[in-house]
């Protein structure tokens, strides 16, 4: 029994937890509506990495109808609140799925279906498997099981609505506050070139999301390595200005 | 000395400094200088216009076989050559600051530059003056020739399509010279009063002729089907100003002279009259066909063009079409629309044409394919490029709308559904090919080559900024143009149109200021409701959905090429190019026929012409 | 006059086609539900998107130009609302009618379309391509109808249909004077709405959404904003059209709600057509049926 306790079923709570009371009464209603619509609407990307996406469709379409609970898939990163990795996580895919992650826009969440998220499962002993999902991302809900049922994910999915009505639910703040730990753990993988096309610093600077955490050994190694992604501003006059995201390679060529 | 003197000759002494000076730096901004006096002249002559315009006379005459050629100004000219000089004004204004450097530096001349264009102004106010048939065809010349020598300037391929014009021009003005000599002989004089006078009483297979021949002719300037082929290329290869200036205006001289002799002289009600035998149809409804034929074939070939300008330059031609379809309908709603459209037309293509160049200018190519994402680099010619698609796909806020609509009001008041119907598959095939044009050019994914690129100077971005004025003023109050379209459509003689500052007062009517209004105050809202959310995070553009593919800079992550697929699956063999053919197959049998000509006349024993030429001389002579 | 009257009427229009709009979506999610033996979301679905689209706390944008054009999306469409007739308020339609109606239509669309081309993504922009042609597609047959019903009322003002229409009982309804048009306008109302079977610019599995791929938070937000006043706007044209508009809202919103059901019913039982298909489909049947209604009622 003490083994199974030790499966993680969420991630270590945030530390706001039982502070997210604002002083103002009014805007504690407010944000009290928020967040219940936030925990009524959650639109999903499911991320189908391994056989747990054979689960989602049962749990979508008449048998189980996630819609009844405001639950809807969606295509694209910058439409979804939800992440859902369904199984075993390659590296390659790894990758992906960090800048899928990164794309979508904050307050997200990321749900790991299958115990191959959790540990590495039945893939523990692969070379290409990623195994544990929340070193590279902050996971706020997992739900365990080779595969878990239908059933299971919708109660997976209903814990994640409660937390996230009650104010829990803020993991992703994690990574902005916390993003040389999962940069560092993401380079272990990918090497030290690693990045991606988003810009997490820029981002949480502009959010006010930086910590002491945020910037590390790990973000000097990627802006080293790392073209600048500044957006495109207007030009006027005489400014003239270099694109961003230049490969580094065809700068070499030159 | 009358105020339309004072116009002339400050036009000529326009072409005189343009042709001396145009080359000095300050050369083409004394040349603008002098047109906006020009303008000033034409304000002598009555205020803005308003509905006042008595005929001003020039005191230049003179009579040649007891004909008396005579210039003056009435409301219809008065409007035209307000635009004209509109166009030159702001053209010359563009081409005197960086772009005419860069043009000279490029090796082109700047004095035949500017002197062309001042010509070209001088000749379409002679012509806007002329007061009998003779000095309408003396202006009619003139023009032709003017246009050529501009469209010429740039050499090399924009030779050869000028020279296309040129022959095409021939022909039409042939055409003209055969109605006119037509109306000499019915009528006897070159008298507008005296053709106006004797039109009722004319011959239905005379007037036949005498509209066929005209409309032929006047039609080649305005490339109307089947004449259509010309213009695009010619106007397009126009060095950068010049094509705004001719893209404008250049073309509504045809219109003009259509005015005058069609509608004003012999009359839209005298064409009704003309049935075509074996068919349900009239004159005016044949009329009518061909502009709606040249508002829907220009515009479909518009949308699979690549290069900016010629699709500006093809739209051009579509656009046409709607003036003549409200003149031809010609009720006071269909040919007030068409008047406006006119002045509306003329001011968003000039300022697109501007756009294009401007484009070109900093990044060196109009290709729809080798652009993209110069929004955030020039958004000042975007702005331009928006108001003036907005304009020319005829959507509200712009003038554009304001044309349109009265024209398909006038359509539905006419009960004409296929008219109407064929007017809107123009307009919709002009909203897919100008999201086009803007979406290729300023937006999607921005090149690595133009990620330098600057915005235009500000002698090219002040004159498109007030054209852009221009298109939404007179979008916003639409009355004031109409107020200029009503004088006009009084002294031609077609009912004129009740209207206020904000538009038309009818059964369904149109009142801009309120529709503008509204959205603009929509838009507010809009915004308020946008602010509702949180504050956004502008991202770099690699940052970008790509299925969870890497987006470097290398990767060009755009969508420009065969823009219409789905459309262009559908009827894109219906494209033959018939009219191509048809050219080639007029010009083969020209071929033949004058290698024929030449074999009989030049090879083949000229003394054996000669025989029988006397031969027959001499049975004619006994017998 | 009333000037303050026709004030607080223009901005009754938009926020009660607002509020429609959100009852349809909910009854067209709700029917799809219905035919796929699901439960379907609850009342106030729309209303929790739509709050928590605009509550994100980032919102990703591409740009200056991204944003202006949602907010011409929104705002065009909260402008068009004022030319729309509803029972007891006629707002601005005696100052722009059907045409004009018509092109108002078309700024949001187009606000949306630059928009999506700031993105800089080309299934954004291959979307644009696919909603523009569709729009050729629909709009052809679209303005047949509006030029019969303007000639058989003789205006275009849409309140002066109404008014025409009720002057007697069913039989003045546009649906009995012209039911070849009223037909043609129902078979081109799936298109107009954008569903299925003619989601093309949609197409989810194809090209990731279209116009929506790079929309996140209030993007998306002002999107389905939009959408509400799509769906009411459809109902709206057709009912004053041909279902004698509205004097009382106890009858005009059963109708509107049954015009937005006919084609939600239909659609969740197609696949998508391609965009050829579409044009083919919207210029055979509808264009056919909709020249001859033409000329039954122009003879
Ligand atoms: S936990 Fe089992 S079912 Fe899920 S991905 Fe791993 S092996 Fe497949």
């Amino acid at each position: 029994m003490n083994e199974l306790d030790k499966i993680p079923v969420r991630q270590e709570l945030s530390v706001a937890e039982g502070n997210v009371k604002r002083s103002n009464p009014l805007a504690n209603v407010f944000d009290e509506l928020v967040r219940f619509c936030q925990s009524r609407s959650m639109f999903m990307l499911h991320y189908c990495t391994g056989c747990g996406a054979i689960e989602l469709p049962p749990a979508m379409t008449s048998r189980f109808d996630m819609e009844r609970l405001g639950i809807q898939p969606m295509v694209t990163p910058r439409q979804a609140d939800i992440l859902l990795i369904t199984g075993y996580v390659s590296v390659k895919t790894l990758k992906r799925i960090i800048l899928t992650y990164e794309q979508m826009p904050s307050p997200k969440y990321v749900i790991g279906i299958c115990s191959c998220t959790v540990n590495g499962g039945m893939y523990w002993q692969s070379y290409a498997t990623a195994k544990v999902l929340k070193e590279y991302l902050p996971v706020d809900i997992y739900i365990a099981g080779c595969m878990p049922r239908p059933e299971a994910v919708i109660s997976g999915l209903r814990d994640l609505m409660g937390d996230i009505k009650s104010g829990r639910a803020d993991n992703w703040k994690r990574y902005f506050q916390n993003y040389d730990h999962y940069l560092g753990n993401q380079q272990k993988l990918f090497g030290e070139d690693w990045q991606t096309p988003t810009d997490i610093i820029a981002e949480a600077e502009h959010y006010g999301l930086m910590t002491d955490q945020t910037l590390g050994e790990h973000t000097a190694l990627l802006q080293k390595h790392q073209q600048p992604l500044e957006a495109l501003e207007f030009s006027l006059g005489e400014k003239r200005e270099k694109i961003q995201g230049e490969n580094p390679r065809e700068k070499n060529n030159e | 000395m009358t105020a339309l003197d004072y116009l002339l000759l400050i036009s000529a002494i326009t072409v005189v400094i343009a042709l001396l000076a145009g080359n000095m730096r300050v050369g083409g901004w004394l040349v603008t200088i002098l047109y906006a006096l020009q303008g000033a002249a034409l304000l002598m002559m009555s205020g803005l216009g308003y509905s006042t315009l008595t005929v001003v006379q020039s005191s230049l005459r003179f009579n040649v076989l007891s004909e008396q050629m005579l210039w003056r100004f009435d409301a219809l000219s008065w409007f035209f050559a307000l635009i004209t000089i509109g166009a030159g004004l702001f053209c010359s204004w563009f081409a005197s600051g960086e772009w005419g450097e860069k043009y000279r530096d490029n090796g082109g001349s700047l004095r035949l530059f500017h002197g062309a264009l001042a010509l070209n102004v001088f000749t379409m106010l002679v012509l806007l003056a002329s007061g009998d048939l003779l000095t309408l065809f003396i202006g009619w010349e003139l023009v032709s020739w003017a246009s050529f020598l501009i469209m010429a300037l740039a050499g090399g391929k924009a030779f050869n399509y000028a020279m296309r014009y040129i022959s095409y021009a021939f022909a039409g003005a042939m055409a003209v010279l055969g109605g006119l000599l037509l109306i000499y002989a019915e009528v006897g004089s070159f008298d507008f009063q005296s053709l106006k006078e004797a039109a009722p009483q004319m011959q239905a297979s005379t007037l036949w002729l005498l509209v066929v021949l005209l409309t032929a002719g006047f039609g080649v300037k305005m490339a109307i089907l089947p004449f259509h082929l010309w213009q695009a290329k010619a106007y397009a290869e126009t060095p950068g100003p010049g094509a705004a200036f001719l893209g404008a205006i250049s073309s509504r001289m045809g219109l003009f002279a259509f005015i005058v002799v069609i509608v004003q002289l012999i009359g839209i009600s005298r064409l009704v009259e003309m049935e075509i035998p074996y068919t349900f149809l009239d004159a005016q409804d044949l009329l009518a066909w061909i502009a709606v034929f040249t508002i829907i074939i220009p515009t479909y070939i518009a949308l699979r063009q690549h290069d900016a300008r010629r699709l500006l330059a093809w739209h051009g031609v579509g656009q046409t079409g709607y003036m003549l379809l409200g003149l031809v309908i010609a009720n006071d709603l269909g040919s007030a629309g068409g008047l406006m459209h006119v002045f509306n037309y003329a001011s968003y293509q000039a300022m697109l044409f501007m756009a294009v160049v401007a484009v070109m200018h900093r990044t060196g190519t109009s290709d729809l394919n080798k652009l993209g994402g110069l929004f955030t680099r020039m958004p000042l010619s975007y702005l331009a490029m928006l108001i003036g698609i907005i304009g020319l796909a005829g959507l509200p806020p712009m003038n554009g709308f304001v044309s349109k609509w009265l024209i398909y009001r006038s359509l539905i008041v006419d009960g004409s559904p296929l008219l109407f119907i064929a007017a809107v598959i123009g307009t919709l095939g002009t909203i897919l090919s100008v999201y086009k044009l803007i979406h290729n050019i300023f937006l999607g994914q921005l090149r690595v080559e133009h990620a330098a690129v600057r915005e235009a100077p500000l002698s090219m971005v002040i004159p498109m900024m007030l054209l852009a004025a221009v298109v939404f003023v007179t979008g916003y109050f639409p009355g004031l143009v109409l107020d200029w379209t009503s004088a006009v459509q009084a002294s031609i003689g077609l009912p004129v149109l009740a209207h206020h500052l904000g538009g038309v007062d009818m059964k369904g009517g149109l009142d801009m200021i309120w529709i503008v209004s509204v959205l603009l105050v929509g838009f507010g809202f809009g915004t308020l409701v946008f602010f509702l959310g949180g504050r956004s995070k502008r991202v770099h553009q690699l940052d970008n959905y790509a299925g969870g593919h890497f987006l470097t800079a290398e990767t060009r992550y755009h969508y420009s090429d065969n823009f219409y697929p789905g459309l262009m699956h559908l009827i894109g063999p219906w494209y033959r190019n018939s009219f191509e053919w048809l050219e080639r197959g007029v010009i083969s049998a020209v071929d033949i026929l004058s290698t024929a000509m030449q074999g009989l006349y030049r090879n083949a024993h000229p003394s054996y012409l000669l025989l029988v030429a006397v031969v027959f001389a001499l049975s004619w002579v006994i017998v | 006059m009333h000037f303050y009257e026709l004030l607080v009427e223009l901005l009754l229009m938009p926020i009660l086609a607002f509020v429609i709009g959100l009852a349809m979506v909910l009854m067209m999610r709700r029917i799809g539900a219905r035919i796929q033996r699901r439960v379907g979301p609850p009342v106030l679905q729309p209303i929790y998107d739509i709050i928590k689209l605009y509550s994100k706390e980032t919102q990703i944008s591409h740009g200056l130009m991204h944003e202006i054009g949602i907010i011409m999306a929104v705002g065009g469409f909260i402008a068009a609302m004022t030319l729309l007739p509803v029972p007891g308020m006629s707002g601005l339609t005696d100052k722009g009618g059907a045409v004009t109606l018509a092109y108002m239509l078309m700024i949001p669309s187009l606000g949306m379309a630059l928009g999506v081309g700031q993105c800089a993504n080309p299934n954004g922009s291959i979307g644009i391509s696919r909603a523009l042609t569709a729009m050729l597609a629909y709009d052809i047959p679209f303005i047949l109808v509006i030029f019969g019903a303007s000639y058989v009322y003789g205006t275009t003002n849409l309140a002066e249909m109404v008014a025409i229409q009720q002057q007697q009982d069913v039989s003045s309804w546009g649906i009995v004077q012209m039911p070849l048009l009223a037909l043609t306008a129902l078979l081109i109302l799936p298109a107009t709405m954008g569903k299925h079977p003619f989601e093309i610019y949609v197409a989810p599995s194809e090209i990731a959404t279209g116009p929506m791929v790079e929309m996140s938070g209030k993007f998306m937000g002002g999107l389905f904003v939009m959408q509400c006043f799509q769906l009411y706007t459809a109902g709206v044209i057709f009912t004053t059209l041909f279902l004698g508009g509205g004097v009382y809202w106890i009858t005009f919103l059963p109708k509107i709600f049954l015009v937005v059901a006919i084609p939600m019913s239909v659609a969740y039982l197609f696949p998508r057509y391609r965009t050829e298909d579409v044009l083919r489909l919207m210029w055979k049947w509808p264009m056919l049926l909709g020249l001859i209604g033409l000329a039954v009622v122009m003879k």
